[in-house]
C-alpha cells in the first residue's frame, strides 16, 4: 500500500544541542520533506531525506489526537522583539504528553522582502496552521485551505521562478535574552500548556505568541503585529496551488480543461461512431486496452467468466472474434458511459497535475515537450500547464504519425 | 504496510461479489429505493439491513444513559456476533459481516467464515472487532472491490472534499426473535424489542423513519441495502422465467461493472484522447482542435460552478 500523505513540504531536521545553555538548535544541512498522513485514523508525521520513498521515513511519528502542537519559533511576536536572534524559519514540533520535541526549518525559499530571514510569509503559517490542525486531530481540507493563500495579487516584483529554490541556512540560535518575562506574556499560553518548559532552552521568545499564536495583547508591538500580518498576507500572497512536486514550480495554475471536460460523453462516442464507419478494423485497438471479462461478457458466451478468475485467452479471442461491429460500438460506447471510465479519467488528470507527466507521456508513447519536465530543471510540470502540454503532445504524436 | 484497508464503493453489485468470494452461497444484495414494507417483503427470506449515512451527523449519536432510540443489550454483545469497528475502510465489510455471522443457521456462510466465527465468538467484541482487521483472507476479498489507483503518488494530496465526505454502515437484522441495531461504534447490540422474522421489514422500516427523522432533512445522506436469499434461486423454485432472465441480466452488469471498477483505464484513455484529437484535427484543422480545448474550458467552469452551487456527486467510503 501506498502512502498518500495529506501535507508535504520542504523542510530540514535540526539538531538541537542541550549541553549548553542556551540551549542551540542547529539546522541540518539535509534536504528533506515533512509530511503527514493519515492510518487507521491517526496521523502520522514524518521527515524524510528528499530523496528517499514516502514509504521509508527517517522520523515517523504517530501523534495521538492534541497530542502534538506545531508552532513557529518566532521572535516577532514576542513582547521582546530583541529576545531571540534566528537566521532562518523554525517550526516546533512539541508533545504534552512528554518533553520531548523536534525542530524544523522550512526549505522553501524565503519570501522576505527585506532581507529578514525568520520572515514567515502567509503561506509559510498556513502550511504551520494546517500541520498543527491536523495534529489538533480537525479534519482540514489543505487543497482548500491553501488555494485560500493563492488567490489575490501578487507582489509584482517578486519572480516567481524562485518559488522552489531552496534556502540555505547556516545556524539557528534562541540566546541572548534570558531574563525573566514571565509576567507579561499574558496572551500566550501559560508555563506548562504545552508540557516542556521551553524556557529552559532560552527560547524566549516562544512565550508570548508562539504557542496558540496569541501575541500579548498587553505589549506595545501587538497591535502593529496584527497589521503588519495582515499587510503581509495581502503582500505575499504567491500562486502556489498545491505544495507536491509538480505543481510548486509554476506559479498561478493555468486555466486549462480537465480530460473530463475534454473527453464528454457526447464527444468520445460521436468518435466513435466515426471510427466505426471510416476504420471499423481500429475498434479493436480500444478492445485491446478493455479488460478481458468485459469482452467475455459481452460476447455470445458470456458464461466463460465466472467472476472470479480471469477468462482464458482463448475465451476472450472468441468473444472478440463473436462480436459484431455493433456489438463492439454498443460496448466501447457502454464503457465510454461508465462511471468508472470517468473516475478514471479523473484520477489521470489529477496524476498528470501532480507531476506524473513525464511518466505517463512515457508510457503512453505520446511524444511530449522536453519530456513533460519544465524548461529550467528537472521539475516535472504540473497543474493546467501539464494537462495542456500533455493534450498537445497528443497533437504531435498524432500529427508526426501522418 | 500489508495491512490496509481500502475504501470500497456501497453498491449491490460489489457486496454481493465481496460476499460469494468469501464463500457464502446464495445470498444477495438489492439496493431500495424507498422505505417501504412492502418493498422489503418482495425479498423475503430478507436476513438484514445494511443502512449507511454521512458521518458524523449534525445529531448527537447516543449519551451515556443510552442510545437515542432502544436499548442497548450488553448481554447480547456475547451471546450474537457484535463486532466494535476498529478500522475505518472496514466498516461496509464489517455491517455484512455481521448480518453473515448472525445468520449461520438459515445461510451457508462458507468454510472460512463458520471457522472465523467460531473462532471469534468466544472473544469480547473489541478483540472480534481486531481479529476482522487481522483477516488476510477478509482484507484481501475486500480489497479486490477496491478502485484500481493506478497512480498513488507519494506526493499527491487527499483532494478536495468531493471525496472526503465519510459515511457509516450499520446493520439492521433479526436475532433470536429481537430486532438488533449492529452498529460497531456503539459499545453494544441496540435492541428494538421482539421481532418474528415476518415481522422484519415493518418493524425496521419503522425504526429508520424515525431515525431519518431525527436529521435535518439536508443533513443526512443515505442509502439503503438489503440482504436477501439470492432471487434467482426463487425465480427458479417458482419457474418465474421472466424474473430469473431479469435477475441473470443484473449479475451480469454486476460482472462488468466489478471488472471496470478493478481496470487500469490509462491505456484506454490514453487511446481515446488519441482518436479525439485525430478526428478534431481531421474535422477542422488546428482551428477545430483550439475551439475543443476551449469548449472543454468552458465546460470545466460551468462543472465548477455548479459544484460551488450545490453538492456534486458523493462517494462512498468506509
Amino acid at each position: 500500500m501506498s502512502i498518500q500523505p495529506l501535507i508535504t513540504f520542504k523542510a530540514g531536521q535540526c539538531e538541537l544541542d542541550t549541553s549548553r545553555r542556551p540551549y542551540k538548535a542547529k539546522p541540518l544541512p539535509e534536504l528533506g520533506y515533512v509530511y503527514l498522513y493519515s492510518e487507521d485514523d491517526l496521523i502520522h508525521f514524518c521527515w524524510r531525506k528528499r530523496d528517499d520513498e514516502a514509504t521509508n521515513p527517517e522520523l515517523d511519528l504517530v501523534m495521538i489526537p492534541t497530542d502534538g502542537s506545531f508552532l513557529p519559533y518566532d521572535p516577532k511576536s514576542t513582547p521582546q522583539p530583541s529576545a531571540a536572534k534566528t537566521n532562518g524559519r523554525i517550526y516546533s514540533l512539541k508533545f504534552s504528553s512528554s518533553s520531548q520535541r523536534y525542530l524544523f526549518w522550512l526549505q522553501s525559499k524565503s519570501q522576505a522582502r527585506n532581507n529578514d530571514p525568520t520572515y514567515l510569509s502567509p503561506r509559510d503559517r498556513k502550511i504551520g496552521d494546517i500541520v498543527h490542525r491536523l495534529l489538533q486531530g480537525e479534519e482540514v481540507d489543505v487543497t482548500d485551505e491553501l488555494a485560500s493563500v493563492n488567490n489575490t495579487d501578487r507582489r509584482p516584483d517578486v519572480d516567481d521562478d524562485d518559488d522552489d529554490d531552496d534556502e540555505t541556512m547556516e545556524d539557528v540560535e534562541g540566546h541572548h535574552n534570558q531574563h525573566e518575562h514571565r509576567g507579561t506574556g499574558s496572551g500566550g499560553a501559560g508555563p506548562g500548556a504545552t508540557g516542556g518548559d521551553v524556557r529552559e532552552e532560552g527560547e524566549n521568545s516562544r512565550e508570548g505568541g508562539a504557542d496558540g499564536a496569541r501575541a500579548a495583547p498587553s505589549s506595545s508591538s501587538a497591535p502593529t503585529d496584527a497589521s503588519d500580518a495582515v499587510r503581509n498576507f495581502l503582500e505575499s500572497l504567491r500562486g502556489q496551488p498545491g505544495l507536491s512536486g509538480g505543481q510548486q514550480a509554476q506559479g498561478i495554475d493555468k486555466p486549462y480543461p480537465h480530460l473530463s471536460h475534454l473527453l464528454p460523453t457526447s464527444i468520445t462516442v460521436a468518435v466513435i461512431d466515426a471510427i466505426a464507419a471510416n476504420a471499423p478494423e481500429r475498434l479493436d485497438t480500444f478492445l485491446n486496452f478493455l479488460p478481458p471479462a468485459v469482452i467475455v461478457l459481452a460476447g455470445n458466451n458470456p458464461d466463460a467468466f465466472d467472476g472470479k478468475n480471469d477468462p482464458s485467452a482463448q475465451a476472450v479471442e472468441e468473444a472478440k472474434a463473436s462480436l459484431s461491429l455493433e456489438a463492439k460500438k454498443s460496448l466501447l460506447k457502454k464503457v465510454l458511459r461508465s462511471p468508472q471510465f470517468h473516475q478514471a479519467l479523473g484520477t489521470l488528470t489529477q496524476a498528470l497535475r501532480d507531476g506524473g507527466l513525464p511518466s505517463i507521456a512515457d508510457a503512453l508513447g505520446i511524444n511530449v515537450e522536453n519530456g513533460g519536465y519544465l524548461s529550467s530543471g528537472g521539475m516535472p510540470l504540473g497543474g493546467g500547464q501539464a494537462v495542456e502540454a500533455f493534450v498537445e503532445g497528443v497533437k504531435k504524436t498524432v500529427k508526426d504519425k501522418k | 504496510m500489508s495491512g490496509g484497508w481500502n475504501t470500497i464503493e456501497s453498491d449491490a453489485g460489489v457486496f454481493t461479489s465481496l460476499i460469494e468470494n468469501l464463500g457464502v452461497k446464495d445470498v444477495q444484495f438489492e439496493e431500495l429505493l424507498t422505505l417501504d414494507p412492502s418493498e422489503l417483503a418482495t425479498l423475503q427470506p430478507l436476513y438484514g439491513v445494511i443502512f449507511l449515512f454521512k458521518y458524523p451527523t449534525d445529531q448527537p449519536y447516543s449519551s451515556a444513559s443510552g442510545p437515542q432510540d432502544g436499548t442497548f443489550d450488553h448481554d447480547a454483545s456475547q451471546s450474537i456476533f457484535f463486532a466494535a469497528q476498529t478500522i475505518q475502510n472496514a466498516c461496509a465489510t464489517q455491517a455484512l459481516l455481521s448480518v453473515l455471522m448472525n445468520k449461520q443457521q438459515d445461510v451457508d456462510i462458507g468454510s472460512h467464515l463458520s471457522d472465523f466465527r467460531e473462532f471469534t465468538i468466544e472473544l469480547p467484541p473489541e478483540f472480534r472487532g481486531e481479529a476482522l482487521s487481522n483477516s488476510d483472507l477478509i482484507r484481501e476479498v475486500h480489497n479486490s472491490f477496491a478502485r484500481s489507483t493506478p497512480f498513488a503518488d507519494e506526493t499527491q494530496q487527499q483532494r478536495s472534499a468531493e471525496a472526503e465526505d465519510v459515511f457509516h454502515f450499520i446493520a439492521y437484522t433479526p436475532v433470536n426473535g429481537v430486532l438488533y441495531e449492529l452498529d460497531g461504534l456503539q459499545p453494544a447490540p441496540i435492541s428494538h424489542g421482539a421481532c418474528t422474522p415476518e415481522e422484519f421489514p415493518t418493524r425496521v422500516v419503522d425504526v429508520l423513519q424515525r431515525r431519518i427523522a431525527r436529521y435535518d432533512a439536508t443533513e443526512i445522506r443515505f442509502n439503503l441495502l438489503a440482504m436477501c436469499r439470492d432471487l434467482r434461486a426463487r425465480a427458479r423454485e417458482f419457474g418465474d422465467d421472466e424474473l430469473l432472465a431479469r435477475e441473470e441480466r443484473k449479475r451480469k452488469d454486476w460482472l462488468f461493472e466489478n471488472a471496470l471498477r478493478r481496470h487500469n483505464f490509462v491505456g484506454f484513455a490514453g487511446e481515446v484522447v488519441k482518436a479525439v484529437v485525430e478526428e478534431k484535427l481531421k474535422e477542422g484543422g488546428e482551428e477545430g482542435y483550439d475551439k475543443w480545448v476551449k469548449e472543454g474550458l468552458e465546460r470545466r467552469k460551468a462543472a465548477e460552478k455548479a459544484r460551488r452551487a450545490g453538492d456534486g456527486d458523493v462517494e462512498m467510503g468506509g
